[in-house]
């Protein structure tokens, strides 16, 4: 399996997810995407830029099913998406951690409710804790936790339950930089080890290059998509390491001017 | 050599841990102290001004007077104690019943929105009442002993409970709502999980509340009429003028008050470590 491929032509039917021409208006007639396409294979991981405002929550609560599709079409795997299925999860901005239960029962969370047995999934919240390095934790309730370990522990929850797609929505946007670093190795350690499908919104640039497979970028207003870039860095990647290499800074340039022309057209 | 050494450093371990616990009863001490001391200073004062005859102490009692009715009421004759008795009995049931069924309402409402709003009105006319109003109904219903009593207790605590059950069911975070969804809970797993343990911090402010409003129906109703109970003594004491009776009673109210709001924090911290 080549996990970073774009999808070639004719070959939908590799594709996790598929969206076709879909156009989605709020009440009131505002617009916020128009005419998106975009297919993301299995094992993929794409990261969606673009100003805000400009539909990238959108799409991915469309995928996620929590907003029903108006124009065009939506597929995971070949069916339409329903909020709550077991294909998809969902990672919040905010760590949405339930205040009354420890480090250990949070991770555990999403599992228990998706009806995982609770020797399993007890096991993989565990391991999962300490691979965010947060095992001395697991009986602190979130209050005692730093912003950086609470969102650590929602992903944490996030990979416990064994969703195949991955949807994020910006879940290290409130991060300093510092915190950040270490949620993305993180993020990206465990996505190396089990190669699920990722739909990860941002809106760090750096963050999105380093990440993905693919950078889709948005413009603004309604939201089209301006431009898709590979991004043909070698895996396993040290986000740390990245900063020195040329070709990461070369790729910044191109979707920094993807971006810029988005915002100008 | 080594073994003196070792020892001194258990030593050292030792001193460092004995302050801590030193200083935090000195702080406990040092507050329940300057709480005395103050309720010396104003005690000497009053009984200053009784004797010295600014105030009348047949309207305002003195102290001294005050606590020689406590004595004899709560040691020498034991007076007091089968109406104390009444009273906390009375509260407790009205306090249990108040809540269970305030909980539960709160509950139910919360469940079924349409039904709760439906109710709504009614509720806040309920609320609007005073209470104590409805204590001579009560006492034509269910005659001058406990029942009468538990039914004023109740008709406070059980609002009291219903609207903080309410308020703390609808204040769910509405992050955790989204996650719900998303991982596909079913409306049961979202009220046990979710909407209940968001609801106990309100519930148990609510609780605290209740208890209070508990004491001061059951009271109300002993002072109204009724065969036993604190306020029944209140009222044949201020009857007989007998402004150190009154504030006796005055104090052993304060006091129930106090213990049991103790008890409720206790019962709090133990129950909400999380927050």
């Amino acid at each position: 399996m080549v996990p970073n491929s774009g999808l070639p032509e004719g070959s939908e039917g590799n594709a996790a997810i598929a969206v076709r021409n879909i156009s989605h208006e709020f009440a009131g007639g505002r617009a916020t995407l128009s005419h998106i396409d975009l297919d993301i294979a299995k094992g993929e991981f794409v990261t969606i830029v673009g100003p805000s405002g400009c539909g990238k929550t959108t799409l991915l609560n469309l995928m996620a099913g929590l907003l029903s599709v108006q124009t065009g079409s939506l597929t995971i795997n070949d069916h339409c998406p329903t909020a709550g299925s077991r294909e998809t999860a969902y990672m919040l901005a905010r760590d949405a951690l339930l205040p009354w239960l420890t480090t250990r029962q949070n991770a555990e969370f999403g599992a228990m409710i998706t009806g995982q047995g609770a020797a399993e999934r007890r096991a993989r919240a565990l391991n999962l804790l300490r691979k965010v390095g947060l095992d001395t934790f697991e009986d602190a309730y979130p209050k005692a936790l730093s912003h950086g370990m609470r969102q650590r522990t929602a992903l944490a929850r996030t990979f416990c339950l064994q969703a195949p797609i991955l949807l994020m929505d910006e879940p290290f946007g409130a991060l300093d930089a510092q915190t950040k670093l270490q949620l993305e190795e993180a993020l990206l350690s465990l996505w190396q080890t089990e190669r699920r499908t990722v739909v990860f919104i941002t809106h760090d640039l750096g963050e999105a290059i380093a990440l993905a497979d693919r950078v889709v970028v948005m413009s603004g207003r309604p939201g089209r998509i301006a431009a898709i870039i590979e991004i043909s860095l070698p895996r396993p990647r040290s986000i740390r390491l990245l900063q020195k290499d040329p070709k990461f800074h070369e790729l910044y340039a191109q979707v920094w001017e993807q971006l810029e022309q988005g915002l100008n057209g | 050599m080594s073994d003196s050494l070792s020892r001194s450093g258990a030593g050292l371990q030792e001193t460092r841990k004995l302050p801590s616990v030193v200083s935090r009863l000195w702080v406990l001490s040092r507050a329940t102290f300057g709480r005395l001391a103050l309720v010396v200073v104003l005690g000497l004062g009053w009984q200053w001004l009784a004797d010295s005859g600014l105030l009348n102490p047949l309207f305002f009692g003195a102290p001294r007077g005050i606590l020689d009715r406590l004595y004899d009421g709560l040691i020498v004759t034991g007076v007091l104690l089968p109406d104390i008795w009444a009273s906390i009995v009375a509260t407790l049931i009205a306090f249990a019943l108040g809540s269970v069924g305030g909980i539960g309402l709160g509950l139910l409402f919360a469940i079924f929105p349409r039904g709760g709003g439906f109710f709504e009105p009614f509720l806040t006319a309920f609320n609007a009442l005073p209470r104590i109003a409805l204590a001579p109904l009560f006492i034509l219903w269910f005659g001058l002993g406990l029942p009468a009593k538990i039914a004023v207790g109740v008709s406070l605590s059980i609002v009291i409970l219903l609207s903080s059950t309410l308020a703390g069911a609808r204040s769910v975070d509405a992050d955790l709502l989204v996650l719900a969804r998303t991982l596909g809970a079913t409306p049961t797993q979202v009220f046990f999980r979710i909407t209940l343990p968001s609801a106990v911090p309100t519930i148990f402010s609510g609780l605290r509340l209740g208890l209070i409003y508990s004491l001061l129906g059951v009271v109300s109703a002993e002072i109204i009429g009724s065969v036993n109970g604190l306020g029944v003594q209140l009222t044949q004491s201020a009857g007989m003028f007998d402004t150190n009776g009154v504030f006796a009673i005055l104090i052993i109210l304060a006091f129930l008050g106090t213990v049991l709001t103790w008890a409720m924090n206790i019962l709090e911290k133990r129950l909400l470590r999380w927050r």
